[in-house]
């Protein structure tokens, strides 16, 4: 039995103040730049909600189905779905029918890009100073 | 190149011919000067010629980061510097949010507009992308709408957007710069220098990425940054409640303006305060970038006359100057109210002073009010409404008159109306109410854009119980009085190349900023940096603000706090004198190395390193 790993987020929580961003960019890049990240905050109604988005790790991916080379697949380790960079073609119809935007390819890396939950301790979760992003394990069931 | 945490480049715009071009930062700037405020002291000089109108076309409108903003460096801001249309003096006016670093994630350090457009006009700047963009749709637009409106023209959802409302286009002297909803470079005018330059929004998106020079030591430092914010009360004070705690307790201390700072205590405080916001407006926290404070409290008008209007926190400065300063005490009204200033795009402050002046004087007989049916008085939140909308659409000939400011207007109206005219060089005095607090009076005379109460906070010393040398300070006395300002005075502006927040400072210690700044830059300072070059920063804005004809008698405080001593309350008998002013002024001079006529002397500048020739031109051809 695998454990599965969530990134939940509290959108009551989040203040909007993009540390998760912050954090996420300069793991991914080595350099900050909140839109770059592997995850988006809309900042709505004169910034009376702000609305995390994550990467959903779902389990009809449709970013692994449509990849002509099979480059996305399954972490068993932390559940995500992770780009194999060998394999990524950078076509970018991953990002084409992603339904929430939580995948692209990198201008600098040129390759597709997509939240891997860092291996099981994301940089975002550990950053959130609110709360807003939670790490949650699901025992998946046999 | 290693990285720096800057992006060495500066933006310039001309307006006049519709060009942009980047420039590099010059080494001999970045070194001197570093960024944020100290870029603004020193290119204001350098690049505005002397005399030039604020409101004509040799104005520049400068926005600068500094090498903290747009990195994980807890709490930092960015800000706007110009000739000021209200004193005539430099400005700095600063904005937490979202602005201020994309900026930087477009690729520049700041952004330098010159000129005039000849038609109303957007600028976006999508990184090397720079467009004019007609802005005949979009003129006319509050401040808010047309920063949606602006997003939606360019199909951008996540463009970071700067307006103006109509008040910043019909030229008020102390209209303001919206920096994205609920951040606004406030005071001084800033918006009139974009309306004078037919500039109704800069669109800013960036894809660029900030890299620091010493990744390790910088994580280890903003961990030291957000370890000391987490230890400190004040900062833990404002993540609970923001600045409207303030409220109360500058009623205790006897610095709440009350009537035109007639009285300085207010039995109705509680209501514009955090117990009052709580219960009205508060919903959830909102943060600028990077910040763990979250001193923005969001929320909404739910009940009353004034029923859902989106609002932010009513912070310390409007619940005084809009509410106790006007004996508004409805906080949903004041709420209101300063809703209004965001969206027409005024400073709230100056409004709130220019408000209570028009209503001491129409109290007075001094000017004749308008038709009879409108309460145009002390309490009445409708009578402040039409002032406010006056005002900004320049509606009317009271909307004309107060547009210009307390000082501009009681020039106008005469009749020894200066005594009910509340400013320091033309800029309208802030919420802190200085008669029991000759310190925070000082600071105001001094202070490098006229009445400000962020460059030398004294109040904390004097009634706040904050030590200095680890000794309690002597609220009426006026010896220490010089030198602890002094001191902050350039400290604070030191870090305001960063550039700080005020909030954040609260919390990081000055050892933790220099190690964020070494990480980040590879140029190793230790603490005392700041104060060293908040001194050069200082010196440099006393001279363009000397060149531009302020006179020193103006370094002096209104009337009322001079020869009105306080008639209840906790500094009840109190007031500034002119001998006391005279005191304090004589030593600041001297301790600050100034002559007796407040110049910085020859030896003074060369100690600092300040070339009276301008050095930096970037060859005015674009």
């Amino acid at each position: 039995m695998t454990d599965k790993l969530f990134i939940k987020t509290n959108f009551d929580l989040c203040t909007g103040c993009e540390i998760c961003q912050m954090a996420c960019s300069t793991r991914l890049l080595g350099g900050c730049n909140p839109h770059r990240a592997l995850l988006h905050i809309s900042h709505t109604r004169e910034n009376l909600y702000h609305f995390p988005t994550v990467c959903n790790q779902c389990s009809n991916a449709y970013c692994a189905k449509v990849c002509p080379v099979n480059a996305i697949s399954r972490d068993t380790a932390t559940g995500a779905m992770t780009v194999d960079q060998d394999l990524c073609v950078a076509c970018g119809l991953c990002g084409r029918y992603c339904p929430t935007h939580m995948i692209h390819v990198d201008p600098d890396l040129k390759k597709s890009v997509k939240c891997d939950l860092c291996k099981g301790n994301p940089q975002c979760v550990k950053a959130c100073p609110t709360g807003a992003l939670e790490l949650v394990r699901v025992e998946e069931k046999r | 190149m290693k990285p720096n945490g800057c992006m060495n480049r500066i933006l310039l715009v001309d307006l006049s011919r519709s060009v942009s071009r980047p420039v590099s930062v010059p080494q001999k700037l970045q070194e001197d000067f570093v960024g944020g405020k100290g870029f603004g002291a020193k290119l204001l000089y350098d690049l505005v010629p002397q005399g030039a109108d604020p409101l004509g076309p040799d104005n520049v409108l400068m926005f600068f980061t500094g090498p903290l903003t747009a990195t994980p460096a807890p709490s930092m801001r960015a800000c706007v510097v110009t000739k000021s249309p209200l004193t005539g003096l430099f400005l700095d006016a600063y904005f937490g949010g979202r602005f201020g670093p994309e900026i930087k994630y477009a690729g520049y350090d700041g952004l330098i507009i010159t000129g005039r457009a000849e038609n109303p006009v957007i600028v976006s700047i999508r990184d090397d992308n720079i467009e004019f963009i007609p802005a005949d749709d979009v003129w006319g637009m509050d401040a808010l709408s047309a920063n949606a409106k602006v997003k939606q023209k360019l199909g951008a959802e996540d463009a970071r957007v700067a307006t103006i409302g109509q008040a910043g286009e019909n030229l008020v002297r102390f209209s303001l710069i919206c920096c994205e909803p609920n951040r606004q470079a406030g005071r001084g005018g800033a918006g009139a220098v974009m309306g004078s330059k037919n500039l109704k929004a800069i669109a800013v998106q960036g894809s660029q990425l900030v890299r620091v020079n010493d990744p390790e030591a910088f994580e280890a430092a903003c961990g030291q940054a957000l370890e000391e914010i987490a230890q400190s009360e004040a900062c833990e004070a404002l993540t609970q409640s923001g600045t409207s705690y303030a409220v109360p307790w500058s009623n205790a201390v006897g610095t709440l303006p009350v009537r035109n700072h007639y009285y300085s205590d207010y039995d109705k405080a509680d209501r514009l305060g955090d117990i009052g916001q709580a219960k009205h407006l508060f919903l959830g926290k909102a943060a600028c970038q990077g910040c763990p404070i979250r001193c923005s409290q969001m929320g909404a008008i739910r009940t009353g006359k004034y029923a859902h209007r989106i609002t932010d926190i009513v912070e310390y400065e409007s619940a005084a100057l809009m509410g106790s300063n006007l004996e508004i005490d409805d906080v949903r009204a004041v709420a209101h109210l300063v809703k209004l200033c965001d969206a027409y795009g005024l400073d709230s402050m100056s409004t709130g002073g220019v408000l209570a002046f028009a209503f001491e004087v129409i109290e007075k007989g001094l000017i004749i009010p308008p038709p009879p049916d409108l309460p145009l008085k002390f309490g009445s939140p409708e009578g402040a409404e039409w002032l406010i909308r006056s005002i900004a659409l320049n509606e009317n000939e009271m909307g004309s008159l107060l547009g210009q400011g307390v000082k501009r207007a009681s020039e106008k109206i005469g009749q020894g109306s200066d005594a009910f005219a509340l400013h320091v060089k033309g800029m309208e005095i802030p919420g802190f109410s200085p008669r029991g607090t000759p310190g925070m009076g000082l600071a105001y005379m001094t202070a490098d854009r006229g009445a400000c109460h962020q460059r030398g906070f004294m109040v904390g010393f004097e009634v706040g119980g904050e030590l200095y040398n680890g000794k309690p300070v002597d609220n009426y006395g006026l010896d220490q009085k010089a030198e602890i300002l002094i001191e902050q005075q350039n400290y604070l502006s030191g870090l305001d190349i960063l550039v700080k927040c005020d909030f954040g400072a609260f919390g990081i210690t000055a050892q933790c900023y220099a190690q964020l700044f070494t990480a980040a830059t590879g140029r190793e300072v230790d603490a005392s940096f700041f104060n060293n070059i908040g001194e050069r920063i200082w010196n440099q804005i006393r001279l363009f603000n000397l060149r531009e004809g302020m006179d020193i008698k103006d370094e002096r405080l209104p009337r009322r706090f001079v020869e009105e001593p306080l008639t209840r309350g906790p500094h009840e008998g109190r007031c500034i004198s002119e001998s006391d002013m005279a005191f304090m002024l004589t030593d600041y001079y001297r301790l600050r190395g100034w002559s007796p006529k407040g110049r910085p002397s020859n030896e003074k500048q060369k100690e600092l390193g300040l070339d009276p020739q301008p050095q930096y031109r970037f060859n005015k051809e674009i």
